[in-house]
């Protein structure tokens, strides 16, 4: 009989072929059997022996050994043609029983063909579970690799699964690759990996475990681990149910958090009242005893954190130490840490304190490798130093240096002053940054101190311009034109395009002409004429009616007067404006102190007509002093500006908006308030890409008093400059708002700008006391006032918590503003050491309701005088004059 | 994120570590699949191949004042060693 002819038969089998790959053995058996029974063919009984041996393999997977084997006993008696796959089964199911004898033996027969070597090694990596047992197989030489593989594995596995451990412990050169068990290195890794938190390497040994070997019967259960923690490759994938062994593998390798995460909040809680040191020590041996418990790993971290906190809050170290049962390494992390906390107390003994710990952290960083001893970055670390005690007062940070570095010499304790750190900083790294820096110091300290930098800057970078045009301007303000032009001589070298070195030649020729007719020496500012007459630019624009005007002025120190007359007409030529020549001229005479030379009538003896013209006039002879540079000494009646303010609202819509401009300017430095005022009103009202200016300049025109007026024209000033791309608008507009608070100024959207923008064209006129302008106090809701009697008047509810903090009766204290006026306000004759302790005593007064200044007077035994802000008590926020 | 974040090394890695995390995240966010994090890894690496940002952002790592709870944030459930023997119990069961 035939089974491939009939398509009856060819379901059939089919039909139990699909039974085994479906894992439905015992069916397909039964099925196999009849089949058999009524085709009897070779085929059929191929398709029955299959199906035996599938029946044999689910026996076995289901550690049914005794019934695997009587089975493989049977098909071997009646089907002698399955000896060899039989033979296979046999071993694997042998060796699923824990005897591997059987399997391991026909390994010493050297004539043991591939295949068989390979059935065998497959067994071995599908099957085998118990490492120790194949470790100590009898059937193999103690010495074959297989068992010293299996031991050290097995000893392995033990260690991973039981501390931690390190990459050699777990490195296994015993296993190659090609070994049948090399998928449980992977294994041990994968586990390493687990405990190690280093989840995705974790998953990555888990990927390459191949699925049918032993091995892998860990892997559901792991994922499943690997679940648990956030960011993990697998964290997405849907849950597995978990066999009970696998649950119970997940329950007994997972900890919980919820009891350090208490420990450590309330922690944080006692810190919170460092002034009770027994509670937090307390709390820091339950936070310790919690983390070794639960999270091991972070101990370290917990001690140094905790330690620093105790420092900071100035705890006694040994009781922290004996808390935290072990003190921190104290290494360069311990220190930079400290150092930053100390940073963020922003208290002047604190930021000297950083500065203590910095040093400390260069030394352990270098000796950790962290960088070299000279390398950049320790220069980066010195300006850094050197910018927290720029961030002191500088009386107080004398007066500390005094007692911090008393016991000591200047170079142990250098990382107290601003100069040393600076000096090494630049010495380390000639970086023009660094000297910028250096020399920003400086000029806050001393202008002697300052020059002197910059002639260390321009002799360790020659080819630095910044520190030649510091020094040519220092010496300009000191007129010292000859100096002032030396340095630019050099400096015309480095870079003859830089704007600055550009515009500074003209100026300071004109300044040095107009010193020597000062001196009375009209033939050495011939001179200077001759020489500013000679350069390019002076020919542009108005600037030649300054040339005349030099001529004039040298015509008439030197009794010339028709060559006066000759070059007066000349300047009146060139601005075409008589009154605008006769203001310039006058104002280049006071320039050289010789105001006697012209005489400028006063406005009430003008011509209507001239005195209409008035502004214009001013902002032509301005526009060109300005040009020229000569803004120091260009002096003119306070007749003028007061006829400009009366005549500009009448004139101003025929004047240019740059005139308007200077106008505006004007009306700032010759403090004529008004007339800045109504430049920023015609300017407003022009529109266009200067609104920003003129909303800077308003409110810089506006009366003391009006704070959130003024915040918010600065705010807006500096929104509508960043829109309309006025980079110089938005920089001053900042830097006026930051001089307002000495802090972040108030920033706006554009929305908000441009309502500011609205409500002041909306208000043209000067404030008064009846009419101060625009309300904004919308832009402040942040910073309503949350105190009680506030939020009553505002109809709120107070927190309760915050009663205590506004109660009237506690004062306020600002204690590096008491502490500096106690230090600047003690009598020299009292030792500098007992000053902290006289403070100490200062302050509990304070607090105890004593006025400062009595406290003060007390103290030092003088006379409290009356004054309007104490020392010690915060001043209102108000701007500066 | 600082860069030494977006590298993933620590504010104290040198040179070559340093170039070794960039070439690593380069492979992970080439410039053609992940141009937005590519852009964040050149200009992380830009910043920390300079030694005196890379010295400002050394300084300004680590201790940040946060709550000490902040110590365990991200971390999932602690793991505990439990021995061998639970382990081997899943390998018994195929």
């Amino acid at each position: 009989m035939s089974l491939g002819v009939s398509p009856q038969s060819s379901g059939i089998a089919t039909n139990i072929r699909q039974l085994i790959i479906d894992g439905k053995s015992k069916t397909a058996l039964d099925n196999a059997k009849e089949f058999h029974k009524k085709q009897g063919s070779a085929e059929s009984e191929i398709l029955l022996i299959d199906a035996y041996l599938a029946r044999i393999r689910a026996l076995s997977d289901q550690n049914l050994v005794v019934e695997a084997k009587s089975l493989i006993a049977l098909v071997r008696e009646r089907f002698p043609s399955a000896k060899e796959r039989l033979d296979n089964l046999n071993s694997a199911a042998a060796a699923r029983g824990g005897d591997l004898d059987e399997l391991l033996k026909p390994l010493n027969d050297p004539g043991l063909s591939a295949e068989r070597r390979a059935a065998i090694e497959q067994v071995i990596q599908n099957q085998v579970t118990d490492l120790a047992a194949l470790a100590c197989c009898a059937a193999l030489p103690p010495d074959h690799g297989l068992r010293q593989a299996a031991a050290a594995i097995d000893l392995a596995f033990g260690a991973v699964t039981s501390g931690p451990v390190t990459d050699q412990q777990i490195a296994l050169p015993e296993v190659s690759h090609r070994s049948p068990l090399a998928n449980w290195k992977l294994l041990i890794r994968a586990i390493a990996c687990f405990y190690r938190n280093q989840d995705n390497a974790c998953e990555d040994c888990l990927a390459a475990i191949r699925p049918e070997s032993a091995p892998w019967r860990l892997v559901p259960a792991m994922r499943a681990m690997l679940e648990a923690t956030p960011g993990a490759k697998l964290a997405a994938k849907p849950a597995v149910d978990l066999k009970p062994a696998e649950a119970a593998l997940k329950s007994s390798t997972s900890g919980s958090l919820g009891e350090l995460q208490r420990a450590l909040a309330d922690l944080d809680q006692a810190f919170a009242h460092a002034e009770q040191p027994a509670q937090v020590f307390k709390a820091v041996r339950a936070a310790v005893r919690e983390c070794r418990q639960s999270a091991p790993d972070l101990l370290a971290e917990l001690r140094r954190m905790v330690c620093i906190r105790g420092e900071v809050a100035c705890l006694d170290t040994q009781r922290m130490i004996v808390a935290l049962d072990g003190a921190p390494r104290r290494d360069a992390i311990f220190f930079r840490d400290l150092a930053r906390a100390l940073e963020r107390t922003g208290d002047s003994e604190d930021l000297m304190r950083a500065c203590e710990c910095w040093d400390c952290f260069r030394q352990e960083a270098v000796r950790e490798g962290w960088f070299a001893e000279r390398g950049l970055e320790v220069a980066a670390l010195y300006l850094h130093m050197a910018g927290l005690l720029g961030r002191m007062p500088a009386v107080l940070l004398r007066e500390m240096q005094r007692t911090f570095g008393r016991a000591v010499p200047r170079e142990s304790n250098y990382f107290y002053f601003p100069e040393e750190l600076y000096a090494r900083a630049c010495l380390i790294d000639r970086h023009p940054d660094a000297f910028s820096q250096w020399l920003r110091w400086a000029r806050g300290n001393s202008m002697v101190e300052a020059e002197n930098v910059a002639r260390a800057w321009s002799k360790a970078l020659p080819d630095a311009v910044e520190p030649l045009l510091f020094l040519m301007e220092e010496s300009e303000k000191r007129n010292a034109f000859p100096s002032a032009l030396s340095y630019l001589n050099k400096a015309e070298q480095i870079d003859a395009v830089n704007s600055t070195v550009r515009a500074a030649r003209l100026r300071l020729l004109a300044a040095a002409a107009l010193q020597q007719l000062q001196k009375k020496k009209p033939n050495l500012a011939a001179q200077r004429l001759a020489e500013i007459g000679a350069l390019p630019q002076s020919r542009q624009g108005d600037r030649p009616a300054f040339l005349d005007t030099l001529r004039c002025l040298i015509c008439l120190v030197s009794g010339d007067q028709p060559g006066a007359s000759q070059a007066l007409l000349e300047v009146e030529r060139v601005l075409g404006d008589g009154l605008a020549a006769l203001i310039f001229i006058s104002g280049c005479a006071a320039s050289a102190k010789r105001k006697e030379l012209v005489f400028l009538p006063l406005p009430g003896t003008l011509s209507e007509q001239q005195r209409s013209h008035l502004p214009a006039s001013m902002a032509r002879a301005i526009a060109l002093a300005a040009d020229i540079g000569l803004t120091r000494n260009f002096r003119l009646p306070i007749e003028y500006f007061d006829e400009t303010e009366a005549q500009f609202p009448r004139i101003s819509g025929s004047l240019k908006v740059e005139q308007i401009r200077l106008l505006g300017e004007l009306g700032i430095v010759s403090e004529h308030p008004g007339l800045a005022w109504a430049a920023s009103a015609a300017g407003l009202d022009r529109g266009g890409p200067t609104e920003a200016h003129f909303l800077l300049l308003r409110a810089r025109a506006l009366p003391e008093g009006l704070d959130d007026r003024y915040q918010a024209l600065t705010a807006a000033a500096a929104e509508l400059g960043r829109t309309q791309r006025d980079m110089e608008v938005v920089s001053r507009a900042v830097e006026a708002g930051r001089d307002f608070l000495d802090e972040d100024p108030l920033s706006l959207t554009a929305d908000q700008a441009r309502e500011v923008l609205r409500k002041e064209k909306a208000s043209p006129d000067f404030p008064s006391r009846s009419s101060a302008g625009p309300d904004y106090s919308d832009l402040f809701l942040d910073d309503l006032c949350m105190c009680p009697a506030c939020c009553a008047e505002r109809g709120q509810s107070s927190d309760p918590d915050l009663d205590d903090i506004f109660d009237p009766g506690v004062p306020e204290l600002d204690e590096d503003e008491m502490k500096r006026s106690f230090f600047e306000k003690a009598p020299k004759d009292i030792p500098r050491e007992i000053l902290p302790a006289l403070f100490e005593v200062a302050k509990e007064s304070f607090f105890s309701g004593e006025d400062p200044a009595e406290i003060l007077s007390q103290i030092f035994l003088e006379a409290a005088p009356a004054r309007k802000n104490a020392p010690g008590r915060k001043k209102k926020k108000g701007r500066r004059g | 994120m600082d860069a030494n974040q977006i590298l993933g090394v620590a504010a104290n890695a040198g040179d070559e570590e340093i170039r070794a995390a960039y070439l690593s995240k380069v492979k992970e966010f080439p410039p053609d699949r992940a141009p937005a994090e590519f852009e964040k890894i050149r200009d992380a690496y830009e910043a920390m191949r300079d030694p005196r940002r890379r010295a400002r952002a050394m300084f300004s790592a680590g201790e940040s004042g946060a709550p000490l709870g902040s110590l365990i944030e991200g971390r999932g459930v602690p793991r505990i060693f439990a021995g061998p023997q639970p382990w081997r119990e899943v390998l018994k069961n195929k």
